[in-house]
């Protein structure tokens, strides 16, 4: 081994042999993109020229039909000044997201501490635990939806039987998008089990050390817990977020339209109609991209505001 | 514990794959779960084996699973009387169906005969001039239109040219319930009914059971009606803009907020509740009025499981609005290579009995008048009522306004949300009907 290693090392410093070695590399490095032309030919095809179109198509009148027609910033200046039910969508996409992730944050941490003290049947809890998210956007989920939260649901009927008075939550404007929330938080699944991926990566030593000082149960979760949960935090912020943008399937197949009175009407619903209720292409590219904008600018605050509360053990003297 | 790098690194990598996701399907991903992703290519097996198959012509439509069943047997059939052809066949439900065809025509790949629909569709593609004229084929006499309702022809005509041949007659219908009616000794509806009979009757069920009075309606095919009834139309002759006045649309959210108000009109969280035909109010005995079109009673029926009848929509004036639509049509594409072959299908497909017979009406009523005939003798109870009703409304009708604007379907969405806000008591009927007005006129300026 380290024989061959000596005589492979030798050539280079020979100027003789160089330029040998300069071509060899070079068909090495073809070799390399040969194997991985699968890849980028599906890339390119896929996802890098229907991105540029995308781009393209968000400053033209496009309606799949005809032609595309070159009209400037008209449908970005449209979404931002003209267009009232894009603000509509704004609106309840901002309100979703902010109420909706820290639902689900909150309850996937708190199932995941359960979790961790749990020592029999850990499989199975986990499994059960994380399906809801499986099953979270099929058209099954926006029938028992329906039927938890129907006029004579499930819901109405214990609270019939409790002598509450019913609401109707799937037809009343202020209370549709909450059931859009609780079913976003239920599906907390993946969230859960990276948590409880970082809570196993506490060492236990920091409990007995904290608990030998005379720390109670709380004191060792904030001071413990969730400093050296904090990268965790950050990466199940920043995707849950970038999901929560993202929401179409439940809105979609809970409510159709965004009904009752648009107020279940999610972003990227509405770029749905557009796109293809409305074959306003040019439109619906233009809001994708103000969508992928917006994603951008709230990642970046966030990572810029993760060097004062996330906690990196390695750098720990900081 | 965890490397700062190695974190930004994975953060960075699934950011990016998701937003870039985000961009280049933009939605289409879900919609497809959303819909069960039912599209279905196929080749019907004509038993020949395949032999001699010159001419191969692509034919798609949407519909039920019953009319996919049905449309898959006449073209079998069709199949074995011409041995030489051979038929490709794609078919989804109505949700995906202009989203897939839209991307055919983007694509340059739309098939040779294709399922049109009446309206905001035809406007749309009829404008965009991917559709042939099948005038020759009508004078050359390889489609024979001479037993089909001349005005019911000219609702295919779009742009000077006859776009669309009509595979059925449809008519709006107001079906109910004779004996939820008479128990609660309310009118039981006729020809010449109003809507100050339909609201009494309405109330009296109400008062009676405390169930509702009527269905809901869906505002753009009642409110049409109700404009025609009054002399007016939704959109205006050269289709710039809307065609009644505000006072008349308000009137329309008056009297149907009105009925909500006293209970016999269902809010529209109920409405939403009972979408499928199964679950409508009617087939639960929950309400003894449905306003719908008149080929979807078949199904209705088969729901409740007893018998329903129907009547036309409440007077006066009653001849004014009623119209036969044609409940949809078979087109040829422009670009296609066989235009004389797919012709050649449509003929058949809307004059042979046979082939009439298989689809039993399930694309509305049949449009040539001897292929009804033949049938009448072997229909069902519902089928024959159905078709009387047709005969009914075509000696009581008035020709179908095919004046629909580029952006009328956005305009057809935008009055359901007026609709809306007035239900839920957001704006006054008056508000509302300078709301969709202004709402309206922006879309059509857009659209143009």
């Amino acid at each position: 081994m380290a024989k061959q290693l000596t005589s492979e090392a030798l050539p280079v410093d020979l100027p003789g042999v160089k330029r040998t070695r300069k071509k060899t590399k070079d068909t090495d490095n073809l070799t390399g993109y040969l194997f991985i032309m699968p890849f980028l030919v599906g890339f390119i095809a896929l996802t890098v020229f229907p991105v540029a179109m995308s781009l393209y198509l968000s400053f033209t009148d496009y309606d799949m039909l005809g032609q595309a027609s070159w009209i400037g910033m008209e449908n970005y200046q449209r979404m931002l000044t003209d267009d009232n039910k894009f603000l509509q969508s704004v609106k309840v996409t901002f309100f979703y997201v902010f109420t909706a992730v820290p639902f689900r944050l909150i309850f996937a941490l708190a199932v995941a501490l359960l979790l961790a003290k749990v020592m029999v049947m850990k499989g199975l809890y986990r499994t059960l635990l994380y399906l809801p998210s499986v099953i979270g956007g099929s058209v099954a989920i926006s029938v028992m939806w329906r039927q938890l939260f129907g006029n004579e649901g499930a819901l109405n009927s214990i609270l019939a039987q409790l002598g509450i008075p019913t609401v109707s939550w799937l037809g009343d404007p202020a209370y549709a998008i909450w059931t859009l929330i609780l079913l976003y938080g239920w599906q907390f699944g993946s969230s859960m089990l990276i948590f409880l991926a970082g809570l196993k990566n506490i060492p236990a030593s920091y409990y007995e050390a904290a608990q030998v000082d005379g720390a109670n149960a709380w004191h060792r979760f904030i001071k413990v817990t969730i400093p050296l949960l904090t990268p965790i935090i950050l990466f199940n912020v920043i995707m849950q977020l970038i999901q929560g943008f993202m929401a179409f399937t439940p809105s979609y197949i809970i409510f159709e339209d965004g009904r009752p009175l648009n107020s279940t009407l999610l972003y990227v619903l509405y770029m749905f109609q557009r796109a293809f209720t409305f074959f306003d292409m040019g439109y619906a590219s233009a809001m994708a991209w103000m969508l992928l904008l917006v994603i951008g600018i709230f990642t970046a605050l966030i990572f810029k505001s993760s060097s004062y509360w996330v906690h990196y053990e390695s750098e720990g003297d900081k | 514990m965890y490397k700062r790098s190695t974190l930004w690194t994975l953060i960075m990598t699934i950011t990016l794959t998701f937003a870039l996701a985000a961009c280049s399907s933009g939605g289409n991903e879900p919609a497809n779960q959303g819909t069960g992703g039912n599209t279905t290519t196929n080749t019907v097996d004509s038993g020949s084996g395949g032999e001699g198959g010159d001419v191969t012509l692509r034919l798609m439509w949407w519909g039920s699973q019953t009319r996919h069943d049905l449309t898959m047997e006449v073209i079998k059939l069709y199949q074995e009387k011409n041995p030489n052809v051979k038929i490709e066949t794609e078919f989804t439900g109505f949700d995906g169906y202009w989203e897939k065809l839209a991307a055919m025509v983007a694509g340059n790949n739309m098939p040779d005969v294709l399922q049109m629909n009446f309206g905001e569709y035809m406007t749309q593609y009829a404008g965009k001039d991917v559709l042939a004229d099948l005038q020759p084929f009508v004078e050359s006499g390889t489609i024979d239109v001479s037993k089909i309702n001349e005005g019911l022809m000219e609702s295919g005509q779009a742009n000077g040219k006859l776009l669309g041949i009509p595979l059925g007659m449809n008519a709006l219908t107001v079906i109910y319930d004779e004996q939820m009616l008479k128990d609660a000794g309310a009118k039981v509806p006729d020809l010449n009914w109003t809507w100050d009979d339909w609201k009494a009757a309405a109330e009296a069920v109400h008062a009676k059971t405390g169930e509702y009075g009527t269905q809901g309606f869906e505002t753009g095919n009642v409110f049409e009606y109700y404009a025609r009834q009054h002399g007016q139309k939704l959109f205006n002759d050269d289709a710039t803009g809307l065609g009644f006045d505000d006072q008349l649309l308000a009137d329309y959210f008056q009297m149907t907020f009105e009925q909500q108000e006293k209970g016999t009109y269902p809010t529209l969280d109920v409405i939403m509740q009972h979408e499928a035909i199964e679950d409508q109010l009617i087939v639960h005995g929950k309400a003894p009025f449905d306003f719908r079109w008149s080929n979807q009673v078949v199904a209705l029926t088969k729901a409740a499981g007893r018998p329903l009848k129907l009547a036309p929509l409440p007077g006066p004036d009653t001849a004014k609005g009623m119209y036969l639509k044609p409940a949809m049509f078979f087109s040829i594409s422009k670009k296609s290579q066989q235009q004389e072959e797919a012709a050649k299908f449509i003929d058949f497909f809307i004059n042979d009995v046979e082939a009439n017979k298989i689809m039993n009406g399930e694309r509305g009523v049949p449009v040539n008048d001897e292929v009804r005939e033949a049938m009448a003798a072997d229909l069902d109870e519902t089928n024959k009522m159905i078709f009387d009703y047709i005969d009914l409304i075509g000696e009581n009708s008035s020709p179908i306004d095919s004046n629909f604007p580029p952006g009328s379907s956005e305009v057809l969405a935008a009055l359901e949300e007026v609709n809306e806000q007035v239900m839920y008591k957001q704006l006054s009927p008056a508000e509302a009907a300078a709301e969709f007005r202004e709402r309206a006129e922006s879309i059509i300026a857009r659209a143009k």
